[in-house]
């Protein structure tokens, strides 16, 4: 695309602008706001809704600045007595058949048909007729979304937003003229991404969030910036609280990156804040295995006792990787020079060399691509995760841009996703295999191109058949997709958590981005990750081997299996998880289970009485997210600010409070800090955060080399017996690591654990959606609903890793890369 | 003038091609196929051949701007012939099918589409079986499929049938009916000649347009330019009913008077009663009276008098008509019609209707003229497509003419005549 | 739908459009010509065979008029022609005799199911008004006792 300037007047100011840039853009930066409804910036143009319609000079009607381009010379004007009257009228037209019900509109103060009426519309309606009705009451179209098709507008912002952005398309515009209505199909219930996204989009009251329905005026409510706590995609969001109830996340398209975009969790799961079921003071186990409160003076002295008594090697840590930037500076640190322990870790669920890995091969250490310019590459490649489960917004994000731009886009998953249907080419590659997928993707490339890289000359011995016996998909697919990147004048590359959690694929994936560097030459990264702040606690050296800024610590310590191991061996005088499950999510439920019961001195500082919680000696409350303030950083490496929405009830303390006066207890020079003051050490600390104005900065640390990567390239495909299933598991679309149990709303959505598997499996079992299976471990069943998913080849299983007591987790076993199920129909109940 | 597009029109066993062969059919596909297409473009240019679909753009031209290398095009035959007082398609199509695939075929060889639909609407059951059955002939017969009389020249041509949305019609929002969507129309640019079906190069012709052709080629672009005013000259049908004597398919030179078409060719009104008004080319075009009745009949002239050609489809009111309700039925039409896309003409049109109607029902209020007024302002020029336009065009007609008559119903609760 | 009917879509209706989704009015006309209208099941069954949503396929079945959504219709569907020309020449008068001869109101189908009656606009016949459509045949040059003859053929 060629980027030449046009200039052009407008209400006789000339102003210079890209080419193709629209009217109403061009305006906008001239400083003249053009009034819209059915323009929307990520949306296809639709040009409907008339409102935006300018003069322009030589041309006999008026234009539609929304989607029509600027020319060279063209003299736009945009306050004309024409221009105000027809903004006027087309109001006046809105009007005529809108029910004018904004006292009982749950949209009513914040609405883009008051708002523009207020200020350009006619003072008085002329409309005596009788209304176009569509429905007396209300109807619920999903437990998040409530609908009014009588104060529609008809932008089409909800049907464009669902397909285009969503790739669901299940909302549609039914009937003809007046008695259009944008519904589900003949008005059920939706079965969809209950994102929520129709409700964000749409200027009137017309959808609405059922959970809010009634709650609140705008002006009622205090609201706080923050982060999204679920995923890794972390997406900007404004809390906002009634009293001391937390009662909508909204996506405000000005601030931050993912503009209106949230997912379900996101825009739902606020709710957890509310839970009655939280931990709201400290609790000390009891002899007969009861929790009594206790203060949190006692409760810290019984820590720092219990640390002392463990001593430095016989201590550990485990943090969750959605606390703060501050708070995980602070625990390392804490750790590290007050506990004198480098037994520490940012997951339950990997190892100290895998993380190690996937940090170097991603180069998450040395910078980062935003997830837009990955995604307005020529070739776009998704590998090793679930994208659309496991970071929704990503995915909405990678559809409407590839969608509107049209390039390529490539995706080997293990499971089926929705994002398939945008892909030029999906492929399903054996699970645990990421790594045999991109070595033969690296033999396609150099049988097409001679690359001279060091280290190339390991995948001479490789066959390519061989490659593609092992991970599953065929030569010619991995032939096509090796040409579409060669062609290619930019790629972007994103790599999920399964590099991590299988220890598969970050070496052979560096070498396809060295290989790529030297022949399509702009190649951009985005690792996309499960946890809210996976870049941050990395960043912030909570590692074992790593310190802040991805320095080599002096002493390596214990990451979390070695954590494990040694309180197996009975060696491990205390323990601190700080919002870790890792009893839920420690991918060995027997070995974890006994591992804990031995433990010294077990504490657990969580929002919510967890597994590891009711095992644990000793247990403190936390704030969670909208509950502090502080800096997240974004799979991107956006380093974000949050604002607390709200202060916890009870006695709740954050991690950061929790860690200052714990330091300070057992070492006077421990600063009593707040997280500013931490924020500024952490700025001279790690590279990459000096410079954060405003609300965000886009930088991430950087430092080079922190693991040597070596491929060792020998495969074998894992072992499945016949009839058997792999096991993945993970984040559900509806719900986020351990805390999403806990949202109401999500409950409604996904209430309980349950079993994915393909439609081709399915049909060999004999089940339907929803039926029950028995799903059987090595030495752990269970009975879980049955959902199907489209796309996901025969042999393969996923079972979300969110549910307390139905944890995923009693399926897995260390021992082996990929765990296996068996998965039989189960005998209905009375057979 | 000799009969081109109507000259078998009522004939028993015309639409077969054995009857249609031996009246020199299929001739001008042949000569046409030794020509290079830009030829075809040229010689379709210099008859001066303008859209029978209603706009009157240069068919000529608007072939010339596809795209000659893009490797594939279409061509879209519009047959949905949905404006009220509009029935000259179907004539060819009942009874002409293969004039019209001649005239497709020899279209879509000068703009190099391979693909030709004929988009026909729902209603219209019998027209499209002829029409299929011709195109089976046509195969049989190698006027249509691979290799076409051995010059390498393929097209494939099918039919698709419309399912009643007059709004179809409209050239975009057939390509979207094509394309399975609810036929609302696109935004222009990019113009179909660009993008059309599928996002492909497309052209958009009315049969009547299409059937023209075949004598083009035969007879020579001079003699179709002859015919009529020299800026829209050639044949034209012109569809007449209403109370005249005698309704029907007229095919006469383009210009022809008003005056001579009513009352030579129809016969005059029925009952010889007096004439009121006169809607020249379906019920978009602004109605005209007794005094407008020598215009010629082509598009610039009508123009001229700021009402239109149209689609020729001429429509006779006598002395007994009210024409609060005439104007009712129309606004009821365009509100029943209005695709719903954009506000003015989804609400406005609805809201004319609701107007128009009360006053017909002797419910009208003062001031309600002035409304109508009004509103009109507010929807003209200010709609996503024509439609919108076509119904502020007929309301502001009967209005600016018969304005007394709505007085009188608001006042009198009831109908001047 | 029947294996018959698949078929029919699969081999007549798929090829002639370079998309699936193209074939859904012509898929959507074959499956309510064997039974007068589209049931939800209908729908479901034809977004599922050509890829769209099912919302998509009601979307098309109420925007084009002619197609009878969950909207059964009697063996014969009786649509007067409201239009100005036939209007002019006595449409309305058709209309009411027709209601008077079946005894229901237009939109209601007679309590035998055999005829449901409609208004329309205009049927491209305006030079043979007033015009009447009964299933897929015209019937032209209409007055009351050419209407009372073809409802008596029909009865
Ligand atoms: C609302 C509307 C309805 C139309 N209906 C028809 C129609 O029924 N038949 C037709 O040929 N053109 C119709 N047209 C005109 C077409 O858009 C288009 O201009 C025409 O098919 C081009 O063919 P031509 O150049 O051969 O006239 C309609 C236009 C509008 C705006
Ligand atoms: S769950 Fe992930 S993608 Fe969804 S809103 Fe939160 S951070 Fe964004
Ligand atoms: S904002 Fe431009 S037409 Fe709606």
């Amino acid at each position: 695309m060629s980027m030449g300037l046009v200039t052009l007047k407008i209400n006789g100011k000339e102003v210079t602008v890209k080419e193709g840039t629209l009217i109403l853009d061009a305006a906008k930066e001239a400083g003249f706001d053009i009034p819209t409804f059915c323009y929307q910036a990520n949306l296809s143009g639709l040009g409907s809704c008339r409102m935006c319609l300018v003069e322009i000079e030589g041309q006999r009607k008026l234009q539609p600045s929304c989607i029509t381009p600027v020319m060279p010379d063209m003299s736009v004007f945009t306050e004309t007595e024409t221009v105000k009257r027809t903004r006027s009228a087309m109001l006046e037209f809105l009007l005529s058949n809108h029910p004018l019900d904004c006292p009982v509109c749950d949209k009513g103060g914040e609405c883009e048909l008051q708002d523009l009426v207020y200020k350009h519309g006619p003072r008085k309606g002329r409309f005596a007729e009788d209304k176009v009705r569509h429905h007396d009451k209300d109807y619920i179209l999903s437990p998040v979304i409530v609908k009014n098709a009588n104060r529609c507008v008809q932008c089409m912002r909800c049907v464009r937003v669902c397909k285009e952005v969503v790739g669901r398309g299940v909302l549609g515009a039914v009937g003809r003229g007046v008695h259009q209505e944008e519904t589900s199909f003949l008005r059920t219930r939706l079965d969809c991404d209950h994102c929520g996204m129709c409700i964000e989009v749409c200027p009137v009251g017309s959808f609405m969030r059922l959970p809010y329905r009634y709650k609140a005026r705008p002006w009622d409510l205090v609201s706080a910036k923050s982060v999204c706590g679920y995923c890794g995609t972390g997406c900007r969001l404004t809390l906002e609280r009634r009293g001391d109830t937390v009662v909508r996340a909204i996506a405000h398209p000005e601030d931050g990156f993912n503009r209106k975009l949230l997912c379900a969790r996101g825009r739902f799961g606020y709710d957890v804040m509310n839970s009655e079921e939280r931990v709201k003071t400290p609790l000390l186990k009891e002899r007969d295995g009861t929790f009594k409160p206790i203060s949190w003076d006692r409760a810290l002295e019984l820590l720092k006792e219990n640390i002392l008594r463990a001593g430095a090697e016989r201590t550990a840590g485990i943090v969750s990787a959605t606390l703060t930037n501050e708070e995980l500076y602070l625990f390392q640190k804490f750790m590290r020079e007050v506990a004198g322990s480098s037994n520490i870790d940012a997951t339950s669920r990997w190892s100290a060399e895998s993380s190690l890995r996937f940090i170097e091969a991603t180069g998450i250490n040395g910078g980062g691509s935003s997830v837009y310019g990955c995604a307005e590459s020529d070739v776009v490649v998704v590998l090793g995760g679930q994208l659309s489960e496991e970071n929704p917004v990503t995915d909405y994000i990678i559809r409407y841009i590839t969608g509107a731009r049209r390039n390529t886009l490539v995706i080997a998953s293990p499971r089926g996703m929705k994002l398939d249907s945008s892909a030029q080419l999906s492929v399903r590659t054996v699970p645990a295999t990421t790594g045999a997928f991109v070595a033969a993707l690296l033999k396609a490339l150099v049988e097409k191109k001679d690359v001279a890289i060091e280290g190339m000359d390991v995948i001479k011995g490789l066959s390519i058949d061989e490659l593609s016996g092992v991970c599953g998909v065929s030569v010619d697919d991995i032939r096509w997709i090796a040409a579409r990147l060669l062609s290619a004048g930019s790629v972007g590359i994103l790599a999920g958590p399964d590099l991590l959690k299988h220890d598969d694929g970050s070496e052979e994936l560096a070498l396809l981005i060295e290989v790529l560097k030297a022949t399509v030459r702009d190649v951009r990264v985005l690792p996309f990750l499960d946890r809210a702040n996976q870049r941050g606690a990395w960043d912030m050296g909570v590692h074992p081997y790593l310190k802040p800024g991805y320095r080599e610590a002096e002493k390596k310590g214990l990451d979390v299996h070695g954590i494990v191991e040694l309180a197996e061996s009975g060696g491990l005088g205390c323990l601190y998880l700080i919002g870790e499950d890792i009893a839920g999510l420690y991918p060995d439920r027997a070995l974890i289970e006994s591992a804990l019961s031995k433990v010294g001195f077990l504490v657990v500082q969580d929002s919510f009485m967890t597994e590891s919680a009711r095992m644990a000696h000793l247990v403190l409350p936390l704030a969670m997210y909208g509950e502090r303030a502080g800096t997240m950083t974004n799979q991107e490496g956006r380093v974000q600010r949050v604002e607390p929405v709200r202060k916890p009830e009870g006695d709740v303390w954050t991690a950061l409070d929790t860690i200052t006066r714990l330091g300070n207890l057992i070492d006077k020079s421990f600063p009593v800090q707040k997280s500013g003051d931490v924020f500024r050490e952490i700025q001279q600390q790690v590279a990459g955060y000096g410079d954060i104005r405003g609300m965000e900065s886009f930088k991430g640390a950087s430092a080079e080399g922190v693991a040597e990567l070596k491929p060792a390239f020998n495969y074998g495909a894992p072992e499945r017996g016949a009839e058997e299933f792999w096991l993945l598991t993970g984040n559900h679309l509806f719900h986020g690591a351990r805390l999403s149990q806990h949202s109401g709303i999500l409950k409604e959505l996904l209430g309980e654990c349950v079993v994915e598997i393909g439609r081709a499996a399915a049909e060999r079992l004999g089940v339907a959606e929803g039926d029950v299976v028995e799903v059987e471990g090595d030495d752990y069943m269970d009975r879980l609903p049955v959902r199907i998913r489209e796309g996901t080849p025969d042999g393969v299983a996923f079972i979300p890793e969110n549910f307390d007591g139905r944890d995923a987790n009693r399926f897995l076993r260390k021992d082996r890369v990929i765990s296996t199920v068996k998965i039989r129909a189960s005998k209905k109940q009375g057979e | 003038m000799e009969k081109v597009l109507l000259k078998n029109f009522g004939k028993e066993g015309a639409h077969t091609i054995d009857s249609y062969l031996s009246g020199g059919g299929y001739e001008a596909l042949k000569k046409v196929l030794g020509m290079e297409p830009e030829d075809i473009i040229q010689m379709v240019k210099d008859s001066g051949l303008r859209g029978r679909g209603g706009a009157g753009f240069p068919t000529g031209l608007k072939w010339s701007f596809i795209p000659k290398d893009a490797p594939e095009k279409y061509l879209c035959c519009n047959a949905d012939e949905g404006e009220p007082g509009t029935f000259k398609d179907r004539g060819i199509m009942e009874y002409d099918p293969h004039l019209l695939i001649e005239g497709i075929a020899i279209a879509s060889y000068a703009i190099g589409a391979q693909k030709a639909y004929i988009y026909i609407r729902g209603e219209f059951v019998f027209a499209a079986r002829r029409l299929q059955e011709a195109i089976m002939e046509a195969y049989e017969k190698g006027f249509l499929g691979e290799n076409i009389l051995g010059t390498g020249f393929s097209l494939d041509v099918y039919v698709h049938r419309g399912f009643g949305a007059y709004i179809c019609g409209e050239e975009t929002a057939l390509l979207e009916s094509i394309e399975g969507y609810r036929g609302q129309p696109r935004k222009k640019p990019p113009f179909p000649a660009l993008s059309g079906l599928y996002g492909k190069p497309t052209v958009i012709n009315n049969v009547e347009t299409l059937s023209c052709l075949p004598a083009i080629v035969n007879k020579g672009a001079e003699w179709f330019a002859s015919i009529g005013p020299e800026k829209s000259p050639g044949p034209k049908i012109f569809g007449v009913s209403g109370h005249v004597k005698k309704p029907g398919l007229y095919e006469l030179p383009m210009g022809t008077p008003l005056r001579e078409i009513i009352y030579e060719h129809a016969g005059g009104i029925r009952d010889n009663r007096k004439l009121k008004a006169v809607i020249p080319g379906g019920v978009s075009a602004p109605l005209l009276t007794e005094e407008e009745l020598d215009t010629p009949m082509d598009f610039d002239s009508l123009a001229k008098i700021g009402s239109m050609l149209g689609s020729g489809g001429v429509i006779v009111m006598d002395e007994t008509t009210c024409m609060v309700k005439a104007a009712y039925i129309i606004m009821r039409f365009f509100s029943h019609e209005s695709c719903g896309k954009c506000t003015p003409c989804r609400e406005g049109t609805t809201w004319l209707k609701k107007i128009v109607q009360r006053i017909e029902y002797g419910k009208g209020r003062q001031g309600d003229v002035e409304l109508l007024e009004s509103l009109c302002g507010n929807i003209f020029g200010r709609t996503f497509c024509p439609l919108g336009d076509g119904a502020v065009m007929a309301l502001r007609g009967v209005l600016k003419k018969f304005k007394e008559e709505f007085q009188y119903h608001i006042e009198h609760k009831r109908c001047m005549v | 739908m029947d294996e018959k009917t698949r078929k029919e879509i699969e081999e007549k209706i798929v090829p002639k459009y370079r998309t699936r989704r193209s074939a859904c009015m012509a898929t959507m006309q074959l499956v309510q010509s064997q039974k007068g209208h589209l049931t939800k099941e209908d729908m479901e069954e034809i977004a599922a065979l050509l890829g769209m949503q099912p919302v998509e396929v009601e979307a098309v079945g109420k925007f084009y008029t002619m197609y009878n959504v969950e909207r059964p219709v009697g063996r014969y569907h009786i649509q007067v022609c409201e239009n100005l020309s036939c209007s002019l020449m006595g449409g309305e008068h058709i209309l009411k005799h027709i209601e008077r001869l079946l005894g229901i109101k237009t939109g209601e189908t007679t309590s035998d199911k055999k005829f449901t009656l409609s208004t329309v606009q205009c049927l491209g016949s305006c030079g043979t008004a007033p015009v009447i459509q009964i299933n897929d045949d015209y019937y032209e040059n209409l007055n009351e006792k050419k209407v009372e003859e073809i409802l008596g053929k029909l009865r």
